[in-house]
């Protein structure tokens, strides 16, 4: 009967569009990371010796620098990891924090909005913003600590090797923390106000209010911003291109930037490494959400 | 109001000002001179007006921010049109068939939302070199709309669901086919989703940086996001122009925010929490 | 118009039987009402007809034509969903139009028909809004024009008017009968209130767990109940059962319950002997033919009153006998105190028997 067509008519064109640019795509990167490449032609099987390659290149990971504990370059996928451990906790916390507290402050809606501006901006214009407010003469940062009297340390923190990479960090907290935010505003609206009020009357305080109830009743949300930013991190290109390019000397770079660099900028391009380095990011965000899903159906 | 609350609001408010000063700060650079601004926009002294900044970069000889708006534009509206028009009628599959493989490949299709653009990129690239799309809008069109089908289909599949049945069913004892119910019944009925998804892919696209960067090579082809980053100089960078540039850039996404702002944030609450 | 047949539908859910070897034949320009408790049933069987579901076995024929291959628009029904199912985004006229414009019939035709409909229905000045901005029951009667414009062979309609308040309900009830008297519409109408089945139908078929219990008009499913359930099921307060077991004595029969005996008569005694499958039966009477005295009487039956239930011109009296409690209509009694002594007796010719096992009736 007609119920066998229809649905296939009606997903042809999302599908042939999905495989041509993207499942074919990926797959073919998948498959590349594992040729030999001269220029576009793939001239031999490279089994895993592109990986070989990639990881023994201090650009990924600087094995040397981080046997001895020192600060950045440590390789574009340490950078990626310390991005995840230091922004993700940080944003995720502190839009939870504003989500709770601009709930009954005067103006709170408009706060929201100017924070949550972050996710509607181009990120590259986010980098922009953060190339400006860490500039030595014209940023803001500077500014301020010129102001509580350690005008000493003023400089261009993304222009410095041990600095650029966190301050990027810091920066892309301020840009992110808008969506973990928005989520929980939108959760804790969702929670029945008289839970809360039969907790009050149960006798708990404010604060025991908000870790056994608020905290655990969001728990759902904070999946969703935890998966959401850990991808983010990982993903995370344009910010780095516009206010350092990776640099200084590889300070601030991430994985994303060494595939463009490896793909489309070193000249002659190296396909073979640039798509094994991009795998190893699929494989990680990839692996990341179907270990979530799995998590969240149990 | 009590201590307690003033402590509140004031702590809230410097947060504010937190997300604030840097939008502040590129606004009233990019309204000054250079001259004013190399050392600090927050030295007022001397304060001059200018829209000279604006008009540089907008007619700028090489990289008019003019011509980037255009091609920004025309990407932009159909990589928003037809996702939504392609992801929907396979929500609407998701949603209302059944048919083998269904969960199978739903979920094949959410996964996909994980991907990185770089993972495809140099594939596309080939795809692209091959068929000339290469520098050409359609072929941003194409990989957009391409790229934007997985959450479209997520969002929409879910907010099918919520859709009473009955008034589908009703349509189609009254003589509608399956394409007369979607697009004379479900369509109009789910305005209000394709709102909130249409200014979320239209920034999307807007934002986009990467698949831009890869695609479009010369200078005449650039959309908004691709000329910012031609205005930093090397050694000196011109705050004046960047900070016009930017407040350029982010106008747009701005704008479509401000004006469907409910919808926006549904948008990106709605694909995650039900309800 | 046309008569429509359905014969042994089954339709399973998973390891749901929501319709079990159903069979029904409804004639052409009559009204029949499927009855049934919830989730009997009832609205799978007309989607089944409708062509909403597809039957895992059985025919369905409308007008002598086998349907079950056709789809829903092509088989020339209509009908009224319980949410009514409007188009939200289109005005009440163009919700009217949209059966006729999905036909391609002709401009002018199709706003002669709405019009014509919606004076039918009393509903002119309301072409214009959308069906938000209407009550309940004018969305009733939109939802009633939508299906009435095409001239369908059938109607379907499932519990059309159980959003509506009380008084509306009843109002509408009689318009519905009398549009589908002048209109001579084939029409198969789902409710789970008997009363608006006893009321509208011309025929009821009372239905339970996916099975068709009785297929028959509404005085001969009220005097004549063919099962158990549509004995219980059918008449308010329900009909009163009482176990009880068969005992011969002295060539007389009695059924004993215990509390008390009542004596078959020698007609009634012949019939339970052929029928019933064990000595296990069922007495049943309703409360509206069960007498209440406050003095003895002779094949009376003594009892305390255990909760009296005022109705306004009648009262239901809980006469407890024995361990179980009959339910009483009588006319109001002014001197009834809980507690008190009184004696019942059954009208005769209005007492039923039923086979325990079987939950057929035997008498
Ligand atoms: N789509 C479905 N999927 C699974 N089970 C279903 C479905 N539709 C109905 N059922 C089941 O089939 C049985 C009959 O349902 P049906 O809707 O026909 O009952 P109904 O008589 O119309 O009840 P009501 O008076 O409550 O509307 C129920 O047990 C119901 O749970
Ligand atoms: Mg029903």
């Amino acid at each position: 009967m007609r119920r066998h067509r229809t649905p296939l008519l009606f997903l042809a064109p999302a599908l042939a569009m999905l495989l041509l640019f993207v499942i074919y795509p990926f797959v073919y990167t998948v498959c590349g990371s594992f040729l030999k490449w001269k220029g576009r032609s793939i001239v031999g099987v490279a089994g895993v010796s592109n990986y070989q390659r990639v990881l023994g290149s201090s650009d990924i990971l600087n094995v040397r620098r981080l046997l001895k504990l020192k600060g950045p370059p440590l390789g574009a996928l340490v950078h990626n990891l310390l991005w995840i451990l230091i922004q993700v906790p940080l944003s995720t916390a502190l839009g939870l924090l504003l989500a709770v507290l601009l709930r009954d402050v005067k103006g709170g809606v408009v706060i929201k909005s100017v924070i949550f501006l972050g996710m509607v901006i181009p990120m590259v214009v986010g980098g922009i913003l953060l190339r400006f407010i860490y500039d030595a003469h014209a940023g803001v940062v500077n500014a301020v600590i010129r102001l509580i009297g350690l005008g000493k340390y003023a400089k261009t923190w993304t222009a410095h090797p041990d600095t650029a990479l966190y301050s990027l960090i810091v920066g892309s907290v301020w840009i992110w923390t808008g969506f973990s935010m928005v989520l929980y505003s939108a959760g804790l609206e969702s929670i029945p106000k008289e839970i809360f009020e039969a907790a009050r009357i149960d006798g708990a305080s404010g604060f025991r209010i908000f870790w056994h109830i608020t905290v655990p009743m969001l728990r759902p949300i904070t999946i969703v911003v935890l998966t959401m930013s850990v991808l983010w991190a990982l993903k995370v290109f344009d910010i780095v291109f516009v206010a350092t390019r990776g640099g200084p000397g590889g300070a601030s770079s991430v994985l994303a930037l060494e595939m463009y660099f490896r793909a489309f900028y070193h000249m002659p391009p190296d396909y073979g490494a640039a798509m094994a380095i991009v795998t190893i990011l699929t494989l990680m965000t990839l692996g990341f959400a179907v270990y979530v899903f799995r998590l969240v159906v149990k | 109001m009590s201590r307690k609350r003033v402590l509140i609001h004031v702590v809230a408010w410097s947060i504010a000002l937190i997300w604030i000063i840097p939008y502040l700060g590129v606004f009233i650079a990019s309204v000054r001179p250079y001259s004013e601004i190399v050392d600090g926009w927050w030295n007022l002294h001397p304060f001059t007006l200018t829209l000279d900044s604006y008009s540089a970069v907008w007619n700028h000889k090489t990289y008019p921010l003019k011509r980037a708006f255009v091609n920004s534009i025309l990407i932009a509206i159909p990589a928003t049109i037809i996702p939504i028009l392609v992801a929907s009628l396979a929500a609407y599959s998701f949603a209302r068939f059944s048919f083998p493989v269904k969960d199978m490949l739903f979920l094949t299709i959410v996964a996909l939302m994980s991907l990185p653009q770089q993972v495809v990129i140099i594939p596309v690239f080939f795809l692209m070199s091959d068929m000339g799309l290469i520098n050409t809008r359609l072929g941003l069109i194409l990989l957009h709309s391409s790229f934007g089908l997985p959450w479209i289909i997520l969002f929409l599949r879910n907010f099918f669901m919520t859709l009473p049945v009955e008034v589908e069913e009703a349509a189609r004892i009254d003589g509608a086919s399956d394409f007369q119910v979607y697009f004379r019944i479900v369509m109009p009925m789910s305005l209000p989703a394709l709102a909130s998804i249409a200014a979320l892919q239209f920034n999307w696209v807007w934002n986009d940086f990467f698949f831009a960067l890869i695609l479009l090579l010369s200078p005449d082809k650039y959309v908004v996001t691709q000329t910012i980053p031609m205005f930093i100089g090397r050694y000196l960078i011109s705050w004046d122009k960047v900070a016009a540039a930017s407040i350029l850039d982010m106008s747009v996404p701005l704008v479509v925010f401000a004006l469907l702002q409910k919808w926006y944030v549904k948008g990106v609450v709605g694909g995650v929490i039900k309800g | 118009m046309a008569r429509v047949v359905v014969r042994n539908l089954t339709k399973k859910f998973g390891n749901v039987t929501a319709v079990n070897r159903l069979t029904l034949d409804v004639r052409d320009g009559e009204f029949v009402v499927l009855l049934g408790p919830s989730g009997c049933g009832k609205t799978t069987t007309l989607r089944c007809i409708a062509g909403l579901e597809a039957p895992d076995e059985g025919e369905i024929y409308i007008g002598d034509k086998l349907v079950n291959e056709l789809p829903p628009k092509d088989r020339n029904i209509a009908m009224v969903f319980q949410s009514y199912a409007l188009y939200p985004h289109m005005k009440v006229y163009d919700n009217i139009a949209f059966p006729l414009k999905m036909r391609k019939y002709p401009k002018s035709e199709i706003d002669r028909r709405v019009r014509e409909v919606a004076r039918l229905l009393k509903i002119e000045e309301l072409l214009d809004r959308k069906p938000k901005q209407l009550s309940g029951g004018q969305q009733q009667r939109v939802a009633l024009g939508r299906a009435l414009v095409r001239e369908p062979d059938v109607f379907l309609m499932d519990e059309p008017l159980s959003n509506l308040d009380a008084k509306l309900r009843v109002y509408m009830r009689a318009e519905l009968k009398r549009l589908q008297r002048e209109l001579k519409v084939t029409t198969i109408y789902v409710t789970h209130d008997q009363v608006e089945a006893m009321t509208m139908a011309d025929r009821i078929a009372v239905m339970n767990n996916g099975v068709l219990q009785q297929y028959a008009e509404a005085s001969e499913i009220y005097s004549r109940p063919s099962t158990v359930f549509v004995a219980g099921f059918i008449g308010s307060p329900p009909m009163n059962f009482i176990e009880c077991t068969l005992v011969e004595e002295q060539g007389e029969a009695y059924l004993d319950a215990g509390a008390f005996r009542y004596k078959l008569s020698e007609e009634q005694a012949k019939l339970v002997r052929e029928k019933a499958s064990s000595s296990e039966l069922l007495l049943g009477v309703r409360p509206e033919h069960i007498t209440l005295h406050l003095k003895p009487v002779e094949e009376g039956i003594k009892g305390r009153v255990y909760v009296v239930e005022p109705l306004g011109a009648e009262l239901i009296v809980n006469v407890k006998i024995g361990e179980s409690i009959l339910k009483v209509k009588t006319p109001v009694h002014g001197e009834l105190k809980v507690d008190q002594e009184v004696w019942v007796s059954f009208n005769r010719d209005r007492v039923y028997i039923f086979d325990k096992r079987t939950e057929e009736s035997i008498i």
